[in-house]
């Protein structure tokens, strides 16, 4: 069985105090890349709703982040590929 | 350097981790300047200001801590940062002429000041030593008085050449009766201060101990002439002053002004050093909500140093004259409220 994959980036190396940091998380898993799946309706007479996406990935994936200096990280968004922290320097 | 791990694990506990490293600037030092190099301890207490301008001429026989200034060395112990501007400018003390200055057993004749500065006409222009003589060695008994008493502090000071030499030299300066341009007396201060630095780099000194020039920053030309790199290699810091006096000036434009003549017109070395904003204020006469400008300066010092180029390091308001805090208790009370947010706090 592999094991999951990540990267990390920050959108910056040095930051001034108080400035907010950015960080990015790429992450997955050989054995169940995250599928995207749109919806869209259709009712009888051809009328279309707006699509909705909703991306998973087969293998459920828990995604941590941590700092070392005690600095606090929340989640701004996850699409199941792709995760995006934030927190203030 | 703080570090972020993140860790990402899946059902059967198979763990990826990657790294990622950053740096946060070090907080940049609130700081303050009370009229008249006046005991600022009840201003300070209890608040997050940590920096400190005073004001010396070298023709004085206190320089360090100053006559009567024994709250300097305290607020020193405490961890206040010093910027101590010397300057060959005569404050007009009784003893003009010549002197004769005994410095650890050593006995230097140092002439009187032959230089004006300052030329503004209808006005009376202050002495100050001349940089001719600076360069003779004539004025090294005032640096070695200055330094024997330096060293009795404690600790470590910024030491700032001259307060504002485009101020000193707008309207052309005089030594020994010879008349010099703006740009000759640049030239001459140039040459006068590196020798001042030299002579106190070639000695002892306390621990911690940096230098800087003293320049108000509000002309171009004369910014770029006094800042060449034989002399910036020489400085810790960049220095200039930040004053609002129109309604129109914002906290962020009357920053950055100077800052980006440094990054355009300056060279490598001069930019690599922080600056040090020696004196900054409102004038309560065209602006008298001074606490909402005041209010506006931490986010603009973030930015400043958000973009790049050289870092403000230290921004210390001046309780006097154009910045003047009237009233005082809520001038002060918007001061300390500034400084306890970042880039501050």
């Amino acid at each position: 069985m592999a094991t999951p994959t990540v990267t990390a980036t920050l959108h910056k190396s040095r930051y001034v105090s108080g400035e907010p940091m950015l960080l990015t998380v790429v992450y997955g898993h050989p054995d169940g890349q995250p599928v995207t799946v749109t919806v869209v309706v259709t009712d009888a007479a051809g009328r279309s709703s707006a699509p909705v996406s909703v991306t998973t990935g087969f293998e459920p994936l828990t995604v941590t982040v941590t700092d070392d200096s005690g600095r606090v990280w929340s989640r701004l968004s996850d699409d199941g590929a792709t995760a995006v922290h934030q927190a203030v320097a | 350097m703080p570090r972020v791990t993140v860790a990402v694990r899946d059902s059967a506990g198979r763990t990826a981790t990657a790294h990622v490293d950053y740096a946060v600037l070090a907080p940049v030092l609130g700081g303050y300047y009370l009229s008249g190099n006046a005991d600022p301890t009840a201003d300070l207490a209890g608040s997050n200001i940590r920096s400190l301008t005073q004001y010396r001429s070298l023709a004085d026989g206190y320089v360090f801590p100053g006559w009567q200034k024994p709250w300097l060395v305290t607020l020193g112990r405490q961890g206040v940062r010093l910027n101590m501007v010397l300057e060959l400018k005569h404050y007009g003390a009784p003893d003009a002429g010549p002197q004769t200055v005994t410095v650890d057993g050593a006995t230097y004749p140092v002439p009187a000041p032959n230089m004006t500065i300052q030329q503004r006409p209808g006005t009376t222009w202050p002495r100050a030593y001349g940089y001719g003589q600076v360069l003779a060695g004539q004025c090294d008994g005032l640096l070695a008085r200055a330094l024997s008493q330096y060293r009795t502090l404690g600790f470590g000071v910024n030491l700032q050449l001259a307060s504002e030499l485009d101020t000193d030299h707008e309207f052309g300066t005089t030594e020994g009766g010879v008349g010099y341009t703006w740009a000759q007396a640049d030239a001459r201060a140039v040459s006068a201060m590196r020798y001042v630095v030299d002579w106190f780099r070639a000695r002892h000194l306390p621990a911690g101990t940096t230098f800087s020039l003293g320049v108000g920053g509000w002309d171009r030309t004369a910014y770029r002439r006094l800042h060449p790199e034989s002399l910036m290699s020489r400085l810790d810091f960049l220095q200039w002053n930040a004053y609002a006096t129109d309604p129109a000036h914002t906290a962020l434009a009357r920053f950055r002004r100077t800052k980006d003549w440094v990054v355009a017109d300056l060279g490598p070395v001069a930019r690599s050093r922080p600056a040090l904003i020696a004196e900054w204020g409102v004038r309560a006469a065209e602006i008298p909500d001074q606490a909402a400008w005041i209010a506006t300066v931490p986010a603009a010092v973030a930015q400043l140093n958000a973009e790049g180029g050289p870092q403000i390091v230290r921004t210390n308001y001046f309780n006097s004259g154009w910045g003047t805090l009237t009233p005082t208790s809520t001038g002060l009370a918007a001061l300390r409220a500034a400084y306890l947010r970042p880039p501050y706090a």
